[in-house]
């Protein structure tokens, strides 16, 4: 700190020196001289001081924010919960229609075959073409088919109110999910606000975010095929790109 | 496999597999309202592999992703056993990323469905399939 690396006293900065001495301040003086001396010591001292103030502030508000506690310890782990409530009311869901579903199948193939075993006859009867002795039997099987339908469309009717009434799953799952998506946007912003606190800039992703894959490019299914290149749309896309691969 | 008329013998022993017991399930309702009736299931690629090695199977459908083993390497796996290089093999799967179906096209699958599909759908790919074969 030499003259030669350029000292540079200004007039007030010597006036004060003087007023310091001259009131007999020596302490002040003498702090005067060291800054004078030394210029940028002081200015890193004064960063210094700045960047522990903004830290404290940034610690302070960040214990503050105790939403961000209870969002990691108890909101979290029951968006779990609720996530694996829609997978179990969605696949019981899935269950009951198929019993239902799986029940019926039998009971419309009984009739269709009864109906195959009437239509001879019947067709016969409608062209006058029925022989008397034919009469008998097609009334046998027209009651037969009637007993059965009369029957099973009772059936039919209750399996179907079971497949309607397994839908309530919709607005349930819908529900919950609505919830875990407001959690998510939550803790969004908790992040963005400790991200902002600690003074790192956060206007939108760097690059277009590339989705997780696993091994062999596993994603499971596609929510934004339309604002995507690399994916087909549907199954002729898949039938036209397999054809050109020469399958 | 197939009867002298050409005609798809319905008998043949099929393999479902998928990790998700409901979309077994409506697989095998397809399939059996097409005529199958000898399905069996299994729900990773890590099952059905012995299943393959022990059962004289004639027909896969299998899903891609699944814990444990892959769809995708279920497929290469049955193609590198030179006793069940043959048999047919049908994906049914939410993969949709055009590289996977260059993938599957490559590794041998036989036919490649994108979920959802239809059972229209299912059935078009089936004929397709056996047709070719037969």
């Amino acid at each position: 700190m030499s003259a030669k690396t350029g000292v540079h006293v200004s007039l007030e900065q010597a006036k004060l020196l003087v007023e310091y001495l001259e009131s007999d301040q020596q302490e002040k003086a003498d702090e005067l001289i060291a800054e004078i001396q030394n210029p940028i010591n002081s200015e890193l001292f004064a960063e210094i001081g700045k960047l522990t103030r903004q830290l404290h502030d940034s610690l302070m508000n960040f214990q503050l924010d105790s939403r961000l506690n209870d969002l990691a310890t108890a909101d979290i782990p029951d968006a779990k919960e609720r996530l694996n409530y829609v997978i179990t009311r969605t696949e019981e869901a899935a269950n009951k229609t198929m019993d239902a579903v799986e029940s019926i199948f039998p009971v419309v193939d009984t009739i269709q075959k009864q109906i195959k075993t009437v239509n001879p006859l019947w067709q016969k009867l409608m062209h006058n073409k029925l022989e008397i002795t034919e009469f008998k039997n097609l009334c046998i099987d027209i009651d037969l088919l009637l007993t059965t339908t009369d029957k099973e469309s009772v059936r039919m009717h209750e399996l179907m109110t079971d497949v309607l009434m397994a839908q309530d799953f919709q607005d349930l799952t819908g529900q919950v999910i609505r919830k875990v998506i407001d959690l998510v946007r939550e803790v969004e912003d908790s992040l963005i606000g400790m991200l902002t606190a600690f003074g790192i800039t956060t206007h939108g992703p760097a690059q277009e975010s590339k989705p997780k894959v696993g091994d062999n490019l596993v994603e499971g299914p596609i929510v934004n095929v339309e604002s995507r290149d690399d994916v087909v749309a549907d199954q002729d896309d898949v039938d036209d790109l397999l054809s050109s691969l020469g399958f | 496999m197939f009867s002298p008329e050409g005609a798809l013998d319905k008998n043949m022993k099929v393999l479902v597999v998928d990790d998700f017991s409901t979309m077994r399930r409506i697989v095998k309702n397809l399939l059996r309202d097409l005529g199958f009736t000898n399905i069996s299931e299994a729900d990773d690629g890590s099952t059905a592999l012995p299943m393959l090695k022990e059962g004289s199977f004639d027909f896969v459908v299998t899903d891609w992703n699944m814990p444990g083993m892959q769809g995708i390497d279920l497929l290469k796996a049955i193609r590198a056993d030179s006793s069940l290089s043959h048999i047919p093999v049908l994906l049914i799967t939410a993969e949709a990323k055009k590289e996977q179906i260059v993938m599957a096209a490559q590794a041998g699958v036989n036919g490649y469905i994108v979920k959802p599909f239809t059972a229209a759908t299912l059935n078009a790919k089936l004929d397709k399939i056996f047709e070719r074969l037969g």
